[in-house]
C-alpha cells in the first residue's frame, strides 16, 4: 500500500459530514468526437454554499453537472458525489440529489399535478407544503397540461420536480434565463430558504450575472472547457477594481507592465485600469510612482466576467 | 428595532463590508445604542435576502472589530464602547466621504482654502 500522503485516495470520504465536499472532480475531461467539453478539470465544491457556476456559451457548464448528476461518464478522471463515484450513485443517494436541466424533457401528456405526484411517488422525502408554496411563488397552474406550457412554465416545471424531495445537492442548468424578473427574484430567495433550512448545496449556472450575483457565495468559472476560478465570492470582489489614475503633468505611461493589470486604457493624463491583486497597498504604490491622483472602485460580476473567462489566454 | 440595512448587490462592494459599514454607521449615529439586540444571522437572511454565509461573515467581524458582542448563548448585541472609540467610529463614514471629494477638489484644482471653506458653508447651512 502506497502512503496516503503521497497517493491520493482514489475515492472522498464519505459525504455525510456537514463539511465534506458534496462534489469532488479529479483530472475530469470529457470529449464528444472531436470536440473537448472539459479539460483536465479538479475541483472541490464545497458545501451549504451557493456556487455560481459562470462560462460563456460552450464552456463546459452543462458538461460539468451532467457529469456531476451521473448522467454522463466522463471520458477519463473521477467524479464523485455525495460520497459515491458519480457513475454508481444508488437509489438512497439519487434522492438526495436534485437537477433541474435547461431543456428538461417531461411527460408531455400529463397536468403539472399529474406530473408532480408521479415524481413525488418516487421519493418519500417530497415536501407537499414546499410543492404548494412553490407553485404559488412561481406562479405555476397546476390544472395546465405540460405539452401547453410556455418555455417559462416548463422551466418552472422543472425546477419543482428538482427541489420538491429537499435534495441536499441541488444542481440547476440555466433556470432563470425564462422567468420574468420577479418569478426569478422568488426563486433566488427560495434557494437562499433551502439554504438556511437544510443546509443544501446549490450550483447554479447562469448567464443572468446580475441576478445570481445576489446569492451566490462561491464562484467556478469554467472558459472552453478548463476551470479558470474556484474562489469565495467576496474573496474575487476584493481582488478585482478599477483604478483611475490622474496626472496633471500628464506623465503617464501609454502602458503599464505590472502583472497585475489586467486591461488597460491611457492617453497620458488619465489611465483606468482593471487589475486583481490582493494587495491592498498596490494602488497607492502605484500612484505614488507615477505621482498621479487615485481613485477606485470595485467591480461587479458583470464587470469581472470578462476578466474571470479571459484569465487562460493571460496564461498561456 | 432591528437595523434597517439596504445592500447594493452591484456596486462590487462585497455585500459583508456592505453590512458592517451599514451596523457601524447605525452605531455611530445612535439608530443602535449599546446594549441593541442584532437579529440572528437566519433572521437577517430571510430579511434582506442574502446568503446566511455573507451575514455571519459581517457578524464574526463586527465581534472580531470589538463592536458586536455576544451575550447569553447566540445573541449578539451593540458592544458599550469608550467615548474616544465612538468618537473614532463617527469620524470613520465622515473619513470615506471626504476622501472622495478631497480627491475631486485636487482634480478639479479647487485651492484648498477655498474647498474648506466651502465644506464650512455646508456644515453651517
Amino acid at each position: 500500500m502506497p502512503s496516503p500522503a503521497l497517493a491520493p485516495a482514489p475515492t472522498a470520504p464519505a459525504a455525510d459530514t456537514a463539511d465534506a465536499s458534496p462534489v469532488v472532480l479529479r483530472s475530469i475531461t470529457q470529449r464528444f468526437g472531436k470536440h473537448t467539453a472539459l479539460s483536465d478539470v479538479s475541483l472541490a465544491l464545497p458545501a451549504g454554499r451557493i456556487i455560481g457556476l459562470l462560462g460563456r456559451n460552450g464552456a463546459g457548464k452543462t458538461t460539468l453537472l451532467h457529469i456531476a448528476a451521473g448522467l454522463l461518464p466522463p471520458t477519463s478522471g473521477a467524479c464523485t458525489t455525495l460520497g459515491t463515484p458519480s457513475g454508481k450513485l444508488d437509489t438512497p443517494q439519487l434522492t438526495r440529489l436534485g437537477l433541474v436541466q435547461q431543456e428538461g424533457r417531461y411527460l408531455e401528456w400529463m397536468t403539472v399535478r399529474q406530473h408532480l405526484d408521479f415524481n413525488a411517488s418516487f421519493y418519500p422525502s417530497w415536501d407537499r407544503d414546499l410543492e404548494k408554496r412553490l407553485l404559488e411563488a412561481l406562479e405555476l397552474d397546476p390544472k395546465r397540461k405540460i405539452v401547453q406550457l410556455s418555455p417559462g412554465d416548463r422551466q418552472k416545471v422543472g425546477i419543482l420536480l428538482g427541489t420538491c424531495h429537499r435534495p441536499a445537492l441541488l444542481l440547476l442548468d440555466e433556470p432563470i434565463s425564462s422567468l420574468d424578473p420577479i418569478v426569478r427574484r422568488r426563486l433566488l430567495d427560495f434557494l437562499l430558504e433551502l439554504l438556511r433550512d437544510d443546509g443544501t448545496t446549490v450550483v447554479i449556472s447562469s448567464h443572468i450575472l446580475n441576478d445570481v450575483e445576489k446569492i451566490v457565495d462561491w464562484v467556478v468559472a469554467l472558459e472552453a472547457g478548463e476551470l479558470v476560478e474556484n474562489s469565495p465570492f467576496d474573496l474575487l470582489q476584493e481582488s478585482y477594481a478599477e483604478w483611475t489614475l490622474t496626472s496633471a503633468a500628464g506623465a503617464l505611461p501609454p502602458s503599464f507592465a505590472e502583472p497585475f493589470v489586467l486591461q488597460q486604457q491611457s492617453n497620458g493624463h488619465q489611465a483606468v485600469l482593471r487589475v486583481r491583486t490582493t494587495d491592498t497597498e498596490a494602488a497607492a504604490r502605484l500612484a505614488a510612482a507615477h505621482r498621479a491622483e487615485l481613485r477606485t472602485r470595485p467591480l461587479n460580476l458583470d464587470e469581472m466576467f470578462p476578466l474571470l473567462t479571459d484569465q487562460r489566454r493571460r496564461r498561456s | 428595532m432591528p437595523p434597517l440595512l439596504s445592500i447594493d448587490l452591484h456596486n462590487g462592494v462585497p455585500a459583508y463590508r456592505q453590512i458592517m459599514d451599514q451596523i457601524k454607521l447605525q452605531i455611530a449615529t445612535g439608530l443602535l445604542p449599546p446594549g441593541s439586540e442584532l437579529p440572528s444571522t437566519r433572521a437577517l437572511s430571510a430579511d434582506i435576502a442574502l446568503n446566511p454565509m455573507t451575514i455571519s461573515k459581517a457578524y464574526s467581524l463586527l465581534e472580531r472589530d470589538g463592536v458586536l458582542e455576544r451575550r447569553r448563548g447566540q445573541t449578539l448585541i451593540v458592544r458599550e464602547r469608550p467615548a474616544e472609540a465612538q468618537q473614532t467610529a463617527r469620524l470613520d463614514p465622515l473619513r470615506q466621504q471626504l476622501t472622495a471629494a478631497a480627491h475631486l477638489a485636487k482634480q478639479l484644482d479647487v485651492p484648498p482654502a477655498q474647498a474648506v471653506k466651502l465644506f464650512r458653508e455646508l456644515l453651517d447651512s
